[in-house]
Order: C-alpha cells, then sequence, then structure tokens
C-alpha cells in the first residue's frame, strides 16, 4: 500500500467539502433501481451522482451534458460502486474547475467499475451472503431450535429468537456494505481521479481470504453439528443398521449433490431427484414411509 | 383479520421485501431465511415459517447475482411456501416444493421487467435535453412497478395452492414430499459446505 494512497483511505469523510456526500451516499442505496439490459445501472448511478452535478455544474447546459454523460452503460457491484461514484465526482469537480479533462473518464469509469465488480461479487455475493445463513443457524442453535434440522417435529421457541436469527445475519452483512458503501464515497473521492483508486490502498484478496477461512469453519463446524444431531436422536433407539441407513441417507444426499454439481446442474437439479424417487417409493410403490429422526 | 385479508397483507409485504433484493438497499431483508419467519409470524406458523424459509434459503443460497444474471427469486419462493402452507392449508412438505417452483418461476417476470425497463433509457435522455431531470421519478415507478408485480404474483400462488388442497387425494403425495423434505437440510447444508470448500481450495 502507498503512503499516498494510504492517506487518501484514511482522509476524513470532510474532504469532500462542498459536495452533498450524506445525500450522494443515500442516493446509493438505490444505484440499482431501474437496472435494464440496455445499461444495466446508469440510471441508479446518475442518481446518486446528480446531487453532486448539481453542485459542480450551475450552468444547466452544462449540468444536462454531465447528466448525459452518466446515463451511459455503467454496470459494477452495487456496494463498491461508491468508489467510483465518488472518484468520477471529484474528477467532474476538477474538470469544472479546469484542472482536468474528461478525455479519460469514460474508459477510468468502466475499468474501475469492472475491478470492483470482481473484488465485490467475491467477498459479498460469494463469501458474506452464505455466512449470513451460517449467524443465523449457529444463534438458532445456540438458542436450542433445531427445527431448522427436524423438519416435521413440533417445536416451540420464542419470535424473538426465530425473528433474531435472519436479524443478526442481516447485521453482520450490512455492517460490512453499510460501511464500504460510505467509506468507498470518501475513498473515491480523495482519490481524486487516479484509476487505480482504492484497488491498491486495501488488502482485498487478505480479506477475501480470511472470509473463505471463516466460512469454510463455520461451514464444518454446523455440518458436525448436524451430524452430531442425527446421531444423538437416534443411536438410543435404532438398531445398528438403521442408524447405517440413517447416515447413510445425508451422505447420498451430499454425493448426489456433487455429482449435480459436477455435470454443471444446479442445486435444484438435485432436490427435484430427491422428490422424484421418495415420490416413486413413497407414493407410488407405497413403501412404508419412515423418518429420519425418531 | 381473514385468511383472505392476511393473504393479500401478506403478499404486498413480500412485494415490500422483495425489493430489497435488487432495486433498493440490498441489506437481505427479501432473503428466505428472514421472510419465511416474518411471513410466518403474521400468519400464526412462525416456526413453520422460519423452517421453510432456512431451508429455502440454504438451497437458494446457491446462486449468486453476477453480471446482471437474474437468479431464481428467494423472495417469491419463501412467500409463496409459507403462504402454500398458512392461507393454502398444504402439508409443509408440499410447500416447500411449491415455494422452491415458484421462486424459479419468478425469474422471466423480472428479466422481462428488466428488459421494458431498457426503453426508458432514450425518453429519459429527451426529457433532460428538454431540461426536465424526473429520474426521482422513473426509478419510483420501477420500484412500484416491480412491488405490485411480485405482491400480485405472489397471491396468485397462494389462491393456486388453496384450489390444489381441494383436491381429493393429494395426502397419497405427503409420504413420498415428507420424506423428501426430511432430506433438504442436508442437501442445503452440503451446499454451503461445497461454496466454501471450492473457495479454500481454489488456486
Amino acid at each position: 500500500m502507498s503512503m499516498e494512497n494510504e492517506a487518501q483511505l484514511k482522509a476524513p469523510a470532510a474532504a469532500p467539502a462542498g459536495l452533498p456526500l450524506w445525500s450522494m451516499f443515500l442516493r446509493s442505496f438505490f444505484i440499482q433501481a431501474g437496472w435494464n439490459y440496455e445499461r444495466y445501472q446508469s440510471l441508479g448511478f446518475a442518481f446518486t451522482l446528480e446531487p453532486a452535478l448539481k453542485r459542480i455544474y450551475p450552468d444547466p447546459e452544462k449540468f444536462k451534458a454531465a447528466m448525459l454523460r452518466h446515463l451511459q452503460i455503467f454496470n459494477t457491484q452495487p456496494y463498491l460502486a461508491s468508489f467510483v461514484v465518488g472518484n468520477v465526482a471529484r474528477i467532474e469537480e476538477r474538470a469544472a474547475a479546469g484542472e482536468a479533462d474528461l478525455k479519460n473518464l469514460p474508459g477510468m469509469k468502466q475499468a474501475l467499475a469492472s475491478s470492483f465488480a470482481s473484488i465485490g461479487d467475491r467477498i459479498f455475493w460469494g463469501r458474506l451472503k452464505p455466512m449470513t445463513v451460517q449467524v443465523c443457524l449457529l444463534i438458532w442453535s445456540a438458542g436450542g431450535f433445531f427445527g431448522w434440522l427436524f423438519t416435521g417435529t413440533q417445536e416451540t421457541v420464542s419470535a424473538p429468537l426465530l425473528l433474531g436469527g435472519p436479524l443478526a445475519g442481516i447485521v453482520f452483512y450490512s455492517a460490512f456494505a453499510v460501511y464500504w458503501r460510505w467509506k468507498g464515497l470518501a475513498a473515491g473521492y480523495a482519490c481524486g481521479g487516479a484509476s487505480n483508486c482504492a484497488l491498491d490502498t486495501f488488502n482485498w484478496p487478505r480479506l477475501i481470504k480470511a472470509l473463505s477461512a471463516a466460512g469454510f469453519m463455520m461451514s464444518v463446524a454446523i455440518a458436525l453439528l448436524a451430524l452430531g444431531l442425527l446421531i444423538g436422536f437416534n443411536c438410543a433407539a435404532c438398531a445398528p443398521r438403521d442408524l447405517l441407513l440413517k447416515l447413510g441417507l445425508p451422505l447420498a444426499v451430499l454425493v448426489l449433490h456433487r455429482v449435480s454439481r459436477a455435470f454443471g446442474r444446479s442445486v435444484f437439479f438435485a432436490a427435484g431427484s430427491v422428490l422424484a424417487i421418495s415420490l416413486l417409493l413413497f407414493s407410488v410403490l407405497k413403501l412404508e414411509p419412515f423418518k429420519l429422526y425418531l | 383479520m381473514t385468511a383472505v385479508l392476511r393473504a393479500v397483507l401478506s403478499s404486498a409485504f413480500a412485494g415490500l421485501l422483495g425489493l430489497d433484493a435488487v432495486q433498493a438497499g440490498q441489506f437481505l431483508f427479501s432473503r428466505p431465511a428472514f421472510v419465511g419467519p416474518m411471513l410466518g409470524w403474521l400468519n400464526g406458523c412462525p416456526m413453520e415459517g422460519a423452517r421453510l424459509g432456512i431451508l429455502l434459503e440454504l438451497l437458494y443460497i446457491d446462486f449468486i447475482p453476477v453480471g446482471g444474471v437474474v437468479p431464481p427469486n428467494g423472495t417469491a419462493a419463501a412467500a409463496v411456501g409459507v403462504l402454500a402452507y398458512s392461507a393454502g392449508g398444504l402439508a409443509p412438505s408440499l410447500s416447500f416444493f411449491i415455494g422452491m417452483a415458484a421462486g424459479v418461476a419468478y425469474s422471466p417476470l423480472e428479466y422481462r421487467q428488466r428488459a421494458v425497463r431498457s426503453a426508458w433509457n432514450a425518453r429519459i435522455e429527451l426529457q433532460i435535453l428538454a431540461g426536465k431531470s424526473e429520474l426521482k421519478r422513473w426509478l419510483a415507478g420501477s420500484l412500484l412497478a416491480e412491488n405490485a408485480i411480485m405482491g400480485a404474483y405472489v397471491l396468485a400462488w397462494a389462491a393456486l395452492c388453496r384450489g390444489l388442497a381441494l383436491l381429493p387425494g393429494l395426502g397419497v403425495l405427503y409420504p413420498g414430499t415428507d420424506f423428501a423434505y426430511s432430506l433438504m437440510p442436508w442437501l442445503g447444508l452440503s451446499g454451503l459446505y461445497f461454496r466454501f470448500r471450492t473457495q479454500v481450495y481454489k488456486k
């Protein structure tokens, strides 16, 4: 991380004096509104940038031209889009003051959008989003609600626990999302039009790796917990052969899912296969059904 | 509150939560893990709502909305699943699979909305050239349209499930759907495991 860039990232949010950062921040939550196949997030991008452009270009003709410039194709990861918005606002500001020209703006905007899309998709969609489910499951398990695993059983737990699980996941996720939306805006502005804006000011690969490791560990912990409960609920009353069958079924499902993925099929293919086989065995052939849990 | 009114309100609420998926916020209030218990609570079945929601979430987490891809809709899946059980009167296992299918079937509708909005760009440009900047209105229209479409979609499925529940002999399906449903947590957990395993071992 270069000293200059580090200083830029640490620059206080007050640095972009004059620009309505707060308004842009609130509008950034709608950056995907009006998403369409012709120009992707262009409407949301222009909407987010609009307060800054109004401030930068009091002349209506120049404002019009600026709005049209930013209604062109734009697509990136919505949370990290703030880096591009902040940076573009600064470039427009400098151009209006005659300190920069707008010749390289479209290319730079596109390059930054692609880079942040790749980083953001890995962090938010690929890691943090599945982790919200893990947080929810762990909170429910800690609170004694195993109903997510024992389908068909009658349990009663409090509404705060039921809603608390997913809400904890949402808070965990949103803490990252809101932080980067705000930080990105300030840091993007502080970049002052640099084409490597914020790409080398933060160790993104390290963050991605750390999230992968944390997510994997939580996955293993949840799988072991589920397996422990399966054995615990069956071992006391089950003959060894039955227990083996009940342990073998989840394993068979895992193998089926693995094979589906290997053939490029989605999880719905595996779910549909399980449903079709179950209907055939227990609804058509009328074999005596049994429960996975006693 | 009558069951019909509850179903209407739940559908409208699902439409509101659905906006969080793409168009507004992205706080994950639209995920099945939240929609399930929330609608379950509104409809007097929080436990089953939570169970349906989290199981659908575990399957839907497999899909990532990268590069403008329209993934199956988790909000529609959870809302239809819960209403199929609470308003439709179907067994939880069948409600789950119906919800799963409803989420997949919503994708073409979302695709169509995105395609329709493409025509807006030229009109918005003309407005700006004429000195009018009404982006806010266009975006509000986009949010309202999606809200209404999702709400109507969920309500239509709830009505369909109510009709399905009246079919004679439906119970014959339940031994099969119940058994398949009991295996869904394992399918979901395997998805969660594979997602992170692939990332950790990627070179």
